[in-house]
């Protein structure tokens, strides 16, 4: 058991218990939906957590690849019906090439273009998908999706699913943080020129990051047309990237489970404001898009490196001064002695 | 000649109309030091640069190990055999000391995105064989104390050996050095010549752009000196210690005809 633990990590397995405890926690309908909400966008902003924390490369167009992968299964799925399994897998592969696509086009971009770059590739696509009528039904969007039933069609196998999913990725990207291509990623993010003269391919590396990051976001999009059950474009847009975003930087840009954190922070936030709204008239409307802007305001000016590394930072430096007196308590005790 | 390792044959580099470098030649054998001095500004610098496929020549040919390097792409060097060190230091801040040497190992290793992330045995035996040898050349340069501080943390001397380490440790066959002793106090620098000769007695050749004389004159086994971008002299540290021409570049003419007169009279 202790080896086990060890393994693992004792963070780790504080997840999975509360990811396994909590439909039996809060169990409600209404909770259990905003779980897998949660889930759903976690997987994306791992993902972006890779491109942008580790990479650093910034995406101001994850929401594109997420659309993507949502249209794909639910077309796939609803007009050839094909299984949803084959959508769910063409989810993964089709923004993957876009994203391998758009990288390649990208790659030379930097800072300021590379954020312009991807912002302008989020509303081609959003236009894209309500233009493209005969396929995606434009603005009307699409209905009647089939569900995932591979658990049964409860609420709560959708649950399990999706963060079995999402736990698979946040395994993958932690391995990727502490091997050779992590390391080569976040090489890129600080000198270039360095990674270069060890032998990393810095193109390659991008690459690589956009890949991952698109398909993350793919395999999201495509649970996430399932679970929904009907898709319109809105949701694909620039307010659910700069949303995505927000939960990355919150949480820590340089850490993965940062942007576990900030996704779980970021969406009970969002789902409080909308409780709030049916008791507090003014609060209606585009409040929820004010309130993120001040959270990243306010993130970036005092906390910049998010909240999960200073709350590591914080619990290093405490255990240091405790180290710190526990030894001089036995320096004195000795000299006592 | 198979004993030449990098060939650099009148090489010229133009920025923008300014001549920074021109017609240079001459060349690295195994397991030799060699330094390029010259006064500030004399295109020490740039030829690293080239050397290192940091920036490509304007005109002229490198080649390495009788291999033409014009069409190389620069993250390939290290694959080959060459790697560096920067003047103004290029570490990364946010990994730990041990990180940052294993960045190192890049170009030894092969694993890609998919064995890395699912921990396949490739990698998981690539990563352990990592750690072993970025431990191994910590050890070497005397920082294993510090292998898990972030190398933000650490001050700057150990930075540069840091960086040493990180060059070492996929075992180039050439090292090259942008001025390795800038910053550092007497004891550091004298510990880092030690350091040059232990990597020259491993078998790595080593080319050395450095202000530092006493590390020149101590560690280098022959000397290339640039002035305005031109090579003016070449030969072992006493020849050049010697030469009108190199004294003249360093102190300026008329200074030499005076030291010339008071050593005659």
């Amino acid at each position: 058991m202790r080896s086990i633990v060890k393994k693992l990590g004792i963070g780790f397995i504080f997840y999975l218990l509360l990811v396994i405890i909590f439909p039996f926690l809060l169990s409600n309908e209404y909770y259990l939906s905003v779980g897998i909400v949660i889930g759903l966008h976690a997987i994306v902003t791992v993902g972006l957590c890779l491109l942008m924390g580790l990479a650093g490369q910034i995406s101001i167009g994850q929401a594109a690849f997420w659309g993507i992968g949502a249209y794909t299964s639910a077309v796939l799925s609803t007009k050839y019906g094909l299984p949803p399994a084959i959508g769910l897998l063409a989810s993964a592969i089709i923004p993957g090439i876009f994203a391998f696509l758009l990288a390649r086009a990208i790659a030379g971009l930097q800072g300021y273009y590379l954020a312009m770059a991807t912002l302008a590739f989020g509303y081609i696509v959003q236009i894209g998908l309500t233009e493209w009528e005969s396929v995606t039904g434009g603005a009307n969007g699409m209905i009647s999706i089939p569900k995932l039933q591979y658990f049964g069609d409860s609420e709560l196998s959708m649950y399990y699913l999706i963060w079995a999913v999402v736990t698979c990725v946040l395994i993958f990207s932690l391995n990727i943080l502490k091997s050779r291509v992590g390391r080569a990623f976040r090489a890129i993010h600080k000198s270039e020129i360095a990674a270069t003269t060890m032998g990393i391919d810095v193109r390659q590396a991008k690459l690589g990051a956009f890949v991952l990051s698109g398909m993350f976001a793919g395999i999201s999009g495509g649970l996430y047309a399932h679970y929904m059950g009907i898709l319109d474009p809105q949701p694909f847009g620039l307010h659910e990237s700069i949303k995505f975003i927000t939960m990355v930087v919150v949480g820590g840009m340089t850490s993965i489970w940062g942007a576990l954190v900030g996704t779980v922070l970021i969406d009970s936030i969002n789902e409080m404001l909308i409780l709030l709204s049916e008791y507090i008239p003014g609060l209606q409307g585009d409040v929820d898009t004010i309130v993120f802007g001040a959270i990243l305001v306010f993130i970036i000016m005092f906390m910049p490196e998010g909240l999960v590394p200073r709350c590591r930072a914080f619990y290093e430096k405490v255990k240091a001064k405790k180290r710190k007196a526990a030894g001089s308590q036995q320096a004195e005790r000795k000299t006592v002695a | 000649m198979t004993n030449v390792l990098l060939d650099v044959k009148a090489i010229s580099k133009n920025f923008g109309g300014v001549q920074a470098v021109s017609l240079v030649d001459f060349d690295v054998r195994k397991g030799e030091i060699v330094a390029l001095i010259g006064p500030n500004g004399a295109g020490k610098s740039t030829v690293l640069n080239m050397i290192s496929g940091v920036v490509p020549p304007t005109q002229g040919e490198i080649y390495f190990e009788e291999r033409l390097m014009a069409n190389v792409p620069g993250s390939q060097y290290a694959g080959l055999g060459i790697t560096r060190t920067f003047q103004n230091l290029q570490t990364f801040d946010d990994m730990t000391v041990l990180e940052n040497v294993m960045v190192g190992c890049h170009s030894r290793t092969q694993s890609g995105l998919l064995a890395c992330g699912l921990k396949l045995g490739q990698a998981r035996r690539e990563e352990v064989d990592m750690h072993h040898r970025a431990l191994q050349w910590l050890e070497i340069v005397g920082l294993s104390s510090v292998a898990n501080t972030l190398a933000g943390n650490l001050p700057y001397g150990m930075l540069r050996l840091m960086e040493i380490a990180r060059a070492m440790v996929s075992e180039p066959k050439l090292l090259l050095l942008d001025e390795p002793a800038a910053g550092l106090n007497h004891t550091e620098t004298a510990d880092m010549t030690n350091m040059l000769k232990r990597i020259r007695a491993n078998g790595t050749a080593i080319l050395l752009v450095e202000h530092d004389m006493d590390m020149v004159m101590n560690a280098a086994d022959r000397i290339v000196v640039l002035d305005q971008g031109e090579k003016i002299a070449e030969g072992t540290p006493a020849q050049i210690q010697e030469s009108p021409e190199v004294i003249a570049a360093y102190l300026g003419t008329e200074e030499v005809m005076q030291t010339r007169g008071e050593s005659v009279g």
